[in-house]
Formats: C-alpha cells, structure tokens, sequence
C-alpha cells in the first residue's frame, strides 16, 4: 500500500530539527507514543497506542535508517506489531526550508497484515495522513509556543533517564495532558506507526548530529 | 403397490428438524471441552525466526501452546499430497504449523490451548513471533514471470504443465477460413458456507481409541488421515459429520491442519477438544478457486463450425496443491461442453502463488471452462453474424453420437466418454422458455425506450458421479423401521429424503420409515466422499443395489412362512403377500425378525423366532451361505463418470448511467436423467444460481500486491442475498445415463456453472462490446464504456 503525505510546520529547518532533537518532545507529540528506546546505531523501539474503530490495540514498533542525505532526505524501515495487526513500512522522509517554514512529505510503502490488513486496510491511508498531520501539528504547537516545549511538573511527566550504566535512553510520555498530544484512539496505525516512527528517526538523526 | 417415491416431490424429511433448530453442527458439539485458537502468519511469505510464547503462559485458563517443534513423529511430516498426478511435478503440501517458512497469510504457525476460546485468543496475542520477510508472488502475473519464487526448489512456480491434444490443432486452426483470438479472465472467489470447518476431538484412554467430529465432506477419509499421522490403528478411530451448514467445495479438502492437531492435542491432553473456525479464519486459512487466465485460438468454417480448438490456460493454485491438479483438468477436459471441437488442444500450467490455497468450489474448474468456451461461441457468432443458438446447434453432439468419446483423459483418470444427452432437445426446449425467437423484437422496443437489455445464452456438460465407488447397508429392524448408511457426507442437500425415496421404492415401505445417516464411519467405513455431484449417482446407486439384495432376501423368507413361490409375492405398504391375494401377508417387520434365529425372547413379536416357535427342522437355523438378519450391503463402482448437461439463458438489464446491471429473467433447461425428487433437483439449481450470479457480479478475492487480502469480512466480500437472486425458471429433460441401475445424473454442483458465460454474454449483447473478464461490477462495465466509447449514452438521452 502506498501512503503519501506532505505537512508545513510554521518554523525554521533548523527550529523543526531543534526540537525534534529532543526525544522528551517527541515522546509526547507522537499520538499514541508510550515510550521510545534507543535500541543501538541506526535503530529505536517504542511503544504506540493506536487503533482503527474496534481494531485497536499496543504496538511495539522498530525503526532503521539508511540512505540518509542530511538534511533533506532519508529512508526509514519501520515495522510494528501488536495484537491488532502488523506494519511494515518503508518511508521515504524529505525536509525543505520553505521560506520561514518547513516543508515535510513522506512517501510511504506500507505492508499491513494481521486483521487491520483484511479489515482496517481501505481506511488506514487517510487515517495514518491525519495520523501524521497530528504528529506534525503537536511539533509545531510545541515550536510556536502553543503548548509549552517543557509543560509545567515536567520533570515528573516526561521522564528522561540518561543511561547511568551506559545503557539504552528510555523516554516514557507523560499523563496525557488535557488537550494536548490527543491519543491516537480511532486513528489508523499504519502510517499513524510508520508517521510516529518517522518522527522518532528525525528526532534519533538530529540527536546523532548534534552530539 | 405402494406409491412410488421416485419422481414426486416428496417433503424433505431433514427440514423440520434442520428448519426448528435442531440442527447439531459443528459448534454444538461437546460443549465444555478445551478450545484452541491459533497463531496465524500476518505475511504472504516470510522466515519464521524466532516464536516467544512467554507472555501467553501466565494467562488464565492456559492449558498448552505448541508451535512445530512440538510436533513429533507423522504430524511433523508435510500434510498429504491427496491426489497425486504424473503432470504434478512439483507438488508442495503445507506443514500442519509453519516449520521454518510461511507461504501464506494465515497459516496457522502456534496453536493454543485453554480452557475457552476468549482466553486461547487472549493468549495468542501475546504470542510474539519474529518474521523474516521475503518477497511475496502475488496473482498469476507474477507467477509466470518468476523473478520471485514462492517456494525455493520450484523452478519458474510451476507445479504443474500439462497438455492433452486430440488431432493436430494448430494445423486445423491455420487451415481454417476463419480464425479467432480471445484471451479471457476470471478471478478469484471461495465457497464462503455459512458454517466454517471446525473439529471436535475426543480421546478415550481407557480403551485408546479417538472420536472425532469434523464438519467434512469426506469422513471416512479423515478418518484413515488421523489414524495414519497420529498412529492409530484405524479401527480405534471414528469419524463423525454432524449436520453440516455448507460445503460447496472447501469440505472435501482434508485433512486440514487442524483436524490434525485438535485430534493430536486431545490425546496429547487427555482432554475433549474442540476449535470452530471464526469467518476471518475462513476467509485466510481455508481455501479459494477459479482464479484462471486463459488463451484460445480457435478455427471454424463459413457455417461457425468448429475445425480447431487450442485453448492454453494459467491455473493459481495458491501456496500448496493439496489437492492436486484436478480444477485445471476439470476446466481442460469440460470446455468442452456439448460440442465437437475438431482438433483439439489444451495446455495448462498451475502455478504458485503467496495466497490461500486453491481447492475445488462447486463446479470446480467448469463455470471458467464453461465462460471459455461459450465466449468463443458468441464471438464466432459475432464474426460471422449468425445467431448464437444456430452456431451452437451446429457444433452439438447429436444424440445417435451417443456415447460420444472425446478420446480424453477425465479427472477421474477414466476416459471423457459422454454416455446421454440431447442437446438439440435441450436448446429447443430453452429457445422456447426463455423467448429467444422473439426477443430481437423485444430488445428493439427497449432500446427505443432508452433501456438496454440483453440475452445470453450458455450450455455446460458435467461429468458427475465419478469413482471409484460408494457402498449403502440396509437392515429392516424388527419394528419394520428401515435404517439406511452411506459413508459419504451431508451439507444439506436432502440425502436423507432421496436416498430413502431410493429405498423405499425398492423395498414397497413408506418413506418416512426409512432413515438415512450419512458420513458416520460407526456406521458405514467404507466411502469416498461427497463431491462432484456424486450422491444420487453413487450412494443412490448403492443403496438401491443394497435394498434390492434385501427384498430378495425378504421375498424368499416370507415365501418359506406362507409357502408360497417368492416369484409370486410383492411388498405393499411394508406387507409381503401373494400377488392378487392379499390375505396370504406377512409384515416386513415379521420377516425381519424371522430373519434372525433366536434362543432368546426379548417381546412378542420375538416369540416367533425361538426355539420352540416351529422352526424348519430339516435345515440349520442359520442356512449355509446365509447370515442372521434382514439387510443388505452392497457398492457402486461405475467404469467412469455420467455426464449431466444443461443450458442456461438470462435477460439483464443495464442502466446506462450508472452501469448496474439487473437480472430481469434467469430460465435453465436441465437434464440429470431420471429425476428423484424434482422438488430437491430445483432446489440445487436455485442454489447454485445464486451462487452463479454471484460469481458473475459480485464475488471476488482482492489481494494487494502484499498479499494481503483486503475483502477478509462480509464487510466487503459481496455475497449475492435474494434480492439480487432472481426466479429462476426451470425445465427438466430426462435422458437416464445407462451407467447406474436408476438412470440418474448428478445435479448438485450444475446451476452454478454457466452463471459468469451466460451473464457474460447478455451483458454483452446490451452493451454491444466484448466482456472477456469476470466478475464485472458496475464500476468496471463503466469504465468498459469508456474504453469503448460509449460513454456518451447518458449525455446523448439527455440531449434529446
């Protein structure tokens, strides 16, 4: 299945990366993010909520990336699982400075199995673009100051545990916050997973670049 | 003489019990017992690498999870190959769990065990199974091209390549005066019952012996698979068919994975067992058909007549070919139908693809061979602008060419030699139900009234009744109630009512004192199953055979009790007497139990078979060469298949905005030679028309090039319900088959197989270009009106 989709988030190239940088801001503009562990070079985990109508359920999802051309272009290989189904996608993300703003499309080719496959499968594309429109919103409320980039008692909401043993970063989202990062309940997961993931590998190259 | 029961439309005796609720299917079967749910893959082709079943075991009610290393001795073998083919080169059978490779989306690859069916799913998905992906083969497309190969050691996908060539077809063809090329398409669909499989198993461990209850089309058959992988002596195995809610086709397929592990599990356990399978199950781990691309060239004279036939198919036999190759012999051997074909030709290549199995569905191979070769009529008709009816009657076989021999190899192995039919009669009898003479009169009148509609016509020959035998076993009982077995199965048809219609009728007894079980092998072992329009034919057969041995039987005991010459005696109403004296009687009941020599009274009637009751002293209770008891087993085992026909017209209607297409009439002229209960013979046509039309306009498998199949609900694989199902209008022509002791022919699968050729072909004659591909929606008769040009119908009404 072939899902494709465009977003313009109201800030700079260089803002967007900034805050997709922070896995603590990602944990929460993800919908549905549970948690995302950093799994090794090239690779992440995390755990997304999500459904489509009855089909709902927890997905443990894994991200690789390859083909990366910084800034504007890489491929990620996403695959998910869960008891409603599986994802696998293979997405193609680009970013282009658009005068003050960032234009963001991804280029998706999906592999939905599992009950979602047979049953979800013809609502899942427009599912997973609102999916992605939402994550994109929630980094732009976050850069533009809509929603706090760090809301207040952050410290007891979005967890950050810096490897102390030298092992995996693990974030862990919030209580979710009335109005904000909405979880993905009656969302799609397919593309919702493959956008989320997405994410997370922005974030993931952006931390790489910056250390 | 008692009236005859053949021929009249007897009530079914099976409704109302099957009609009051009180039906016993599969899922009412041991209530109670343990129930598995299974894993199944979520990809079309993928390595199994890892399978982590711990999150499943601290759920409550979690009696056993086994995935393929589990599996030890014969269960850990490949399932059976159940009909193997010389043509059959490379034949791949699945495992019952996925060994290290799946092939399909929904394989099963864990199975699980719990006390109910809520906690073995619960525990299912917590089940976390590593996959490998590998690129999947996807539609016969990608089956030929073969970059990518469903399994590794199948070079090109190929399982199977076979050619049957009768004269030299391409030398016919290129002499011929007329030459034409058609390449047509059919897609997949599935038999869809209402009730799934579903297995129930029970092990005794006091005496080791097994009872299972299966929802099959072949019990016996079932039986000697389970006894063999898990082994057992077949003696301590029995196999039990309830009522069965629908087979179609998906039944006969055996054994499946999990009439395998429910019965080995259930040992394993010492536990009743039991899983039904749920509609998703159905639609990804049960089995498809008719998915078939095909080729034909063909060469005829200036009078449509047929002097070369060279028809090459591709046949998608799915991930395994469990049941060999006999739906593209089917399909290769019965395009032929009723006509002559010159030389002939047929090619087919059966190829594998990443998509759910393909088994026979009801008519199996014939509604693709029928489209093939009656679009090839219409468009020779078109060619060279002669009536359609007019270039088939040309082509027939005429009845003094009876038997006709195609000189061909049938699926049966047994040679394609027609034994009845008169297919002129046939379409005559046709022409005039459905108006064929007047309806350019009537298309005419529409068309100036800005509707369109068409006619089509289709005519199918169906090799029925094929071996190798089935047996009956017929015992009067001392209260005169006849009991009656047949190994094979029950779906519904009303066996029960024709088989005791049979028996009744042979032995001069009421039909409802006759009672019929089928497809239990406490009762009957020896069988072949139900399928290929075989019951009337085989069982009917059988059965007769059986009763007439105890009528004789009957005759000469009641001849011994009133001194009579059992030449002069007849049985009336259950009575044996002389023939024009009706005093001099004795009751069947009462020859039953003359029949069985006793030292022990166990009632009245009983009295008269002891010891002291007068017995012939000159002779051993038990004569030589006799045996106790009055009944009878007996086979039919035929030299090879009788051949039913029939032909189809319809008149459709289509809306030149939005394409739909309506069914206006829907007429069938059809010959199973002697009729045993018309009532129950139209009954099948209805059915199978439904599913015609269903074929023809609504059903289809989408898989996506993942896959994945996307229509895996009722959601949205249309099923035709009776709205869209019209009259249908029936004739019956007799033709009796000399093949079987009571002429008939099998109807079961028959008002299915012309429904795509004959919708095809009216939809056609109202639009007035070529329909080469079924099913067709009104979406895709939209765009073929654009492709055509003639889309503009709407807009030039409109205009005027």
């Amino acid at each position: 299945m072939k899902i494709t989709g465009e977003a313009t988030v109201a800030a700079p190239v260089e803002r967007v990366w900034w805050a997709l940088n922070d896995p603590s801001v990602l944990v929460r503009t993800i919908p549905g993010c549970q948690q995302l562990e950093e799994t090794g070079p090239d690779a992440y985990r995390m755990t997304v909520t999500a459904g489509v109508a009855a089909i709902k359920g927890t997905y443990d999802g894994e991200v690789r990336i390859t083909d990366q051309q910084e800034p504007e272009r890489f491929v990620l290989h996403a695959a998910g699982a869960g008891a409603p189904g599986t994802v696998s996608a293979d997405v193609v993300v680009r970013l282009e400075a658009v005068g003050d703003g960032t234009h963001l499309t991804y280029d998706a080719d999906a592999v939905v199995g599992g009950v979602l496959g047979g049953v979800g499968q013809r609502m899942i594309a427009s599912v997973a673009r609102k999916t992605a429109a939402e994550f994109f919103g929630n980094v732009e409320d976050v850069l533009t100051g809509r929603a706090p980039a760090m809301p207040a008692g952050a410290a007891a909401m979005a967890e950050l545990r810096p490897d102390p043993d030298g092992g995996p970063r693990v974030f862990t989202a919030p209580a979710r916050a009335p109005g904000f990062g909405a979880p993905a309940a009656g969302l799609g997961v397919a593309l919702g997973a493959a956008a989320a993931l997405a994410g997370v590998a922005l974030g993931w190259l952006i931390g790489r670049r910056s250390r | 003489m008692t009236t005859r029961s053949v021929g009249s439309r007897v009530l079914r005796l099976e409704d109302p019990r099957l009609l009051t609720g009180k039906g016993r299917y599969i899922d009412d079967v041991g209530r109670g017992a343990l129930e598995a749910s299974f894993v199944r893959s979520p990809y079309a082709h993928a390595r199994v690498t890892d399978i982590d079943v711990s999150g499943a075991l601290d759920i409550d009610g979690v009696v056993a999870v086994y995935t393929y290393e589990d599996l030890g001795g014969r269960m850990a073998d490949p399932l059976p190959l159940l009909l193997p083919h010389p043509a059959l080169t490379h034949a791949r059978t699945a495992f019952p769990l996925a060994c290290d490779e799946v092939n399909h989306v929904g394989e099963a690859v864990v199975m699980v065990v719990a006390a109910n069916r809520y906690a073995a799913e619960d525990a299912c998905d917590r089940i976390r199974v590593t996959y490998e992906q590998l690129p999947p083969v996807v539609g016969i497309a990608a089956a030929r091209a073969a970059d990518r190969l469903v399994h590794d050691d199948v070079p090109g996908n190929v399982a199977a390549w076979l050619v049957q060539e009768v004269g030299d077809a391409r030398v016919a063809i290129a002499a011929a005066p007329h030459r034409l090329v058609l390449d047509l398409e059919v897609e997949r669909s599935a038999s869809m019952p209402l009730e799934g499989r579903g297995v129930h198993a029970r092990w005794d461990p006091d005496d080791d012996s097994l009872r299972v209850h299966t929802s099959t089309q072949a019990s016996t058959s079932v039986r000697a698979a389970v006894a063999a992988k898990l082994g057992l002596p077949v003696s301590k195995v029995e196999v039990v068919t309830p009522d069965v809610g629908g087979g179609f086709g998906v039944k006969i397929v055996h054994p499946w994975p999990e009439e395998l592990l429910v019965p080995w599990a259930a040992r394993a356990l010492g536990q009743p067992l039991r899983w039904t399978e749920d509609r998703r199950e159905h639609f990804i781990s049960s089995a498809h058909e008719r998915g078939q691309v095909h080729h034909v060239e063909v060469g005829f004279d200036e009078d449509g007549v047929l002097l070369g036939l060279d028809v090459t198919f591709w046949h998608d036999n799915g991930a395994y070919a469990p049941y060999g190759i006999v739906v593209p012999i089917i399909t290769s051997t019965q395009l032929l139908g009723p006509y002559k074909p010159g030389a002939y030709r047929v090619e087919f290549t059966s190829l594998y693809t990443n998509t759910v199995i393909v088994t026979p569905y009801r008519g199996a191979g014939r509604p693709q061979a029928c489209f093939v070769m009656e679009r090839t009529m219409d468009a020779i008709a078109a060619e060279l602008g002669l009536d359609r009816a007019e270039v088939r009657l040309r082509n027939f076989i005429r009845p003094d060419e009876m038997p006709y021999d195609h000189q061909m190899i049938f699926q049966d192995g047994r040679p394609l030699i027609y034994d009845s039919g008169d297919f002129p009669a046939t379409l005559a009898q046709l022409r005039k139900l459905v108006g064929w003479d007047d309806f350019a009169a009537y298309q005419e009148a529409a068309r100036a009234d800005g509707r369109q509609v068409g006619i089509g016509l289709a005519c199918y020959v169906e090799g029925t009744g094929v071996g190798p035998y089935e047996g009956g076993h017929v015992q009067v009982q001392t209260t005169g109630r006849v009991d009656v077995a047949t190994g094979l199965t029950s779906q519904g048809q009303g066996h029960q009512t024709m088989l005791a219609q049979i028996v009744a009728d042979e032995l001069g007894v009421a039909v409802d004192q006759v009672h019929v079980t089928t497809g239990d092998t406490r009762r009957f072992g020896y069988a072949v199953g139900t399928f290929a329009s075989r019951t009337a034919v085989m069982s009917g057969s059988a059965v007769a055979l059986a009763a007439r041995k105890v009528r004789e039987k009957a005759l000469r005991i009641a001849a011994d009790a009133l001194e009579a010459d059992p030449g002069d005696l007849e049985i009336t109403d259950g009575v044996v007497h002389v023939r024009g004296n009706p005093s001099a009687a004795v009751a069947l009941s009462t020859v039953a139990v003359l029949s069985n020599p006793l030292r022990y009274a166990f009632d009245e009637e009983s009295k008269q078979a002891t010891q002291f009751a007068g017995a012939d002293l000159s002779k051993p209770p038990v004569a030589e060469d006799d045996e106790p008891g009055l009944e009878g087993t007996d086979y039919h085992s035929p030299m090879q298949s009788t051949f039913a026909n029939g032909m189809h017209a319809v008149v459709v209607e289509t809306d030149p905005a939005t394409a739909e297409i309506k069914i206006l009439r829907y007429c069938v002229v059809h010959d199973c030679g002697t009729l045993i209960n018309p009532m129950i013979v139209e009954g099948q046509i209805h059915g199978g028309v439904a599913q015609g039309v269903g074929g023809a306009l609504y059903e289809r498998m989408v898989y996506d090039e993942a896959g994945q199949l996307l229509n895996a609900s009722f959601m949205d694989f249309l099923m035709p319900y009776v709205t869209e199902v019209p009259k249908v209008e029936i004739d019956h022509l007799e033709t009796p088959s000399p093949l079987n002791p009571l002429g008939v022919k099998g109807a079961g699968e028959a008002g299915v197989i012309p429904g795509m050729a004959v919708i095809a072909a009216a939809v056609e004659d109202a639009e007035g270009f070529p329909i080469t591909r079924m099913p067709i929606s009104p979406s895709e008769l939209f765009e073929l009106r654009r492709l055509h040009g003639r889309d503009r119908v709407d807009e030039a009404r409109g205009d005027r």
